[in-house]
């Protein structure tokens, strides 16, 4: 049987080779301008920093414009020769957004990173809080490429550009007290997939990064309300900031589509796999032989899953 | 080869232990149905099938009265005993769904039936058209259920409850000209993996439909404005309406999370699988020992 298999692997590998759709590309970041949405502070700053360290002009677009000058004169102190550019919009309006992203100019590589998140059970959740993660996340994103697509197929060097989607594990599964937020964040994904199709004789390349649970700000504020139940489910697995911004610049770098974070995220990112591309025929290898181990992982995984809520739910009803 | 033949009871019996939610049961006979965009197309196939099967009590919202009152009587006609309620309502306006569903009194069976597509590339579609789905199928969908809940678990002593979201092989693959259709079905998964764990404790049971292009006055409007490359790609392969009513009502009695309506819908289902839960131990084997093969066939669909 091992024989067997081992005659097989090197046949799928070189099938897979040649079928990868779409082909593997190199984007890269040095002397290009990068414009990052909700990049005054989180990630968004963590993945500013990152690009201005190897070489990029960076323009940041969020609400505040204080946040945004703090940003700019943190990511100026750290790296001598970069340009910062600041533009204060709340990714809801269009026109203004229109404005900001014109007047930063043609753009190698947008991050849609903006994003808001409350969790709580839906049945206690404000439909405001719900309309408010819709608009701002979904809406929100759509604004955004609307706007920029026009300026990106601008772009001067006619090289390969990249449009990235900040989403999260919260994007890949849904889980108890993110009904809302997976909603937009599995959204995001629907629209990324077409996206490529529509993007790639352009040139442009689509990447969704899927972070798990990361310290920063946006999370400390969620966690005051978050219900018990979910604290359990998540535990207390952080990554930081400037983890995810590396991350995330490396994946863009090497144009691939899903950018998991950590192991257990490339577990995840490879069950959830579905129909979504994969450029590397390597990746695309380990995706056909292991599917089938992680579908069972997460057949497991819903079971602890409901196991914890069982055990939880009716305490909580008492 | 003899390996794998072994293992294969034991993966079965394995995940006969494992696979949670555990498998449900979901009578329609002598229950109310509440479906939403129920006055045509697929929401009218389901009620007519649930009629067939003995609901004791159907209620349909939709925007147009004409077309509520027309479905009403249509399915008076075709089935005598079933109590028909209609609400006309627009999904975008909480308090008038709230209203509607307070008057429909206690829910069993809600179908989200409710949706609306432009297809169309992203960089052409105006914004207006954006948020009109993404108003209508993301946020009317939460409205709806948001409405709807405090009442289903409130039923006393009534039995398993479903809340069934209508979605479409657009919410599982994405396809040209339909990113912001996609983005709003792929956004009802979301909504419904997270929502099953938040329900499961109230007997309380999440499906999804997944029909391919379906011959409906939704689609006929569509494809006025459909680009050519969508149109190629999605082929010409179409279902009837009354198909998927049958489906969705079977999907639901047997409480599948995932219904998919033919067999290409299948593959993908599977291929899809993800991290979405799975109450049959069987369709869990297949899924498992399936994974890497439709993968592979995915792959080859992007090469394609």
């Amino acid at each position: 049987m091992v024989f067997f298999t081992l005659l097989y692997l090197p046949l799928l590998l070189l099938l897979l080779y040649f079928i990868v759709r779409p082909h593997p590309v190199t984007i890269p970041i040095k002397n290009r301008h990068v414009f990052i949405t909700g990049g005054s502070i989180g990630i968004g700053l963590a993945i500013a920093k990152q690009a201005a360290s190897e070489g990029a002009r960076i323009s940041l677009l969020a609400r505040s414009l204080d946040k945004l000058k703090e940003a700019k004169q943190s990511i100026e102190k750290a790296y001598d020769n970069v340009d910062v550019s600041i533009f204060a919009a709340d990714v809801r309006d269009y026109d203004a957004v229109q404005v900001a992203i014109k007047k930063a100019g043609p753009i190698d590589v947008l991050v849609v990173n903006h994003g808001v998140y409350n969790i709580q059970e839906l049945e206690n959740q404000e439909s405001d809080t719900v309309k408010f993660m819709i608009d701002v996340n979904l809406m929100g994103s759509i604004n955004v490429i609307k706007a920029a697509l026009p300026l990106i197929k601008d772009r001067k060097d006619k090289g390969p550009a990249s449009i990235a989607f900040m989403s999260s594990m919260a994007g890949q599964k849904g889980t108890y007290g993110l009904a809302a937020y997976s909603a937009t964040k599995f959204g995001l994904r629907g629209l990324a997939e077409a996206l490529q199709q529509e993007l790639i004789s352009d040139n442009i390349h689509i990447s969704i990064i899927f972070a798990p649970a990361v310290d920063t700000p946006g999370l400390e504020e969620a966690r005051k309300k978050m219900p018990e139940i979910s604290k359990i489910m998540h535990g207390s697995d952080m990554m930081k900031a400037e983890e995810i911004g590396k991350i995330t610049i490396n994946g863009i770098k090497s144009g691939k589509f899903s950018i998991p974070c950590n192991l257990l995220g490339q577990m995840v990112a490879v069950a959830t796999a579905g129909v979504s591309p994969q450029r590397s025929f390597f990746m695309a290898s380990i995706e056909v032989v292991f599917a089938g181990f992680f579908r069972f992982l997460a057949l497991l995984f819903q079971f602890k899953m409901y196991g914890i809520i069982q055990k939880w739910h009716p305490q909580k009803r008492k | 080869m003899v390996l794998s033949l072994l293992l294969l009871p034991l993966l079965l019996l394995l995940l006969y232990f494992i696979v949670r939610p555990r498998p449900v049961t979901i009578p329609i006979k002598n229950r109310h149905v509440f479906i939403t965009g129920g006055s045509i197309g697929i929401g009218l196939a389901i009620a007519e099938q649930a009629a067939a099967e003995g609901a004791a009590r159907i209620s349909l919202l939709a925007r147009s009265l004409d077309k509520l009152e027309a479905a009403k009587q249509s399915i008076q006609k075709a089935y005598e005993k079933v109590e028909v309620s209609i609400f006309p309502a627009d999904v975008r306006d909480y308090d008038a769904v709230q209203h509607a569903i307070r008057e429909a009194g206690p829910i069993d069976i809600l179908v989200v039936n409710h949706g609306v597509y432009v297809i169309q590339e992203l960089e052409n579609q105006g914004l207006d058209v954006v948020k009109f789905m993404i108003d209508v199928n993301l946020m009317g969908t939460f409205n709806v259920i948001k409405a709807a809940l405090p009442l289903m678990k409130d039923r006393k002593n009534r039995g398993p409850a479903s809340i069934a979201l209508m979605s479409s092989i657009a919410g599982q693959v994405c396809v040209y000209g339909y990113a912001a259709y996609s983005a709003t079905k792929f956004g009802l998964r979301g909504l419904a993996e997270a929502l099953q764990q938040e329900v499961i404790s109230d007997d309380i049971h999440l499906s999804l439909i997944f029909p391919p292009v379906t011959e409906t006055p939704g689609l006929e409007e569509a494809m006025k404005t459909m680009p050519e490359i969508s149109k190629i790609m999605v082929g010409s392969d179409m279902m009837k309406a009354e198909e998927i009513g049958k489906i969705t009502i079977n999907g639901i009695k047997c409480g599948r999370f995932s219904i998919p309506c033919n067999l290409l819908g299948q593959m993908v289902a599977i291929a899809t699988a993800g991290l979405s839960p799975q109450r049959s131990f069987v369709m869990a084997s297949i899924e498992v020992v399936f994974a890497g093969v439709f993968r592979f066939v995915a792959l080859l669909f992007q090469w394609h």
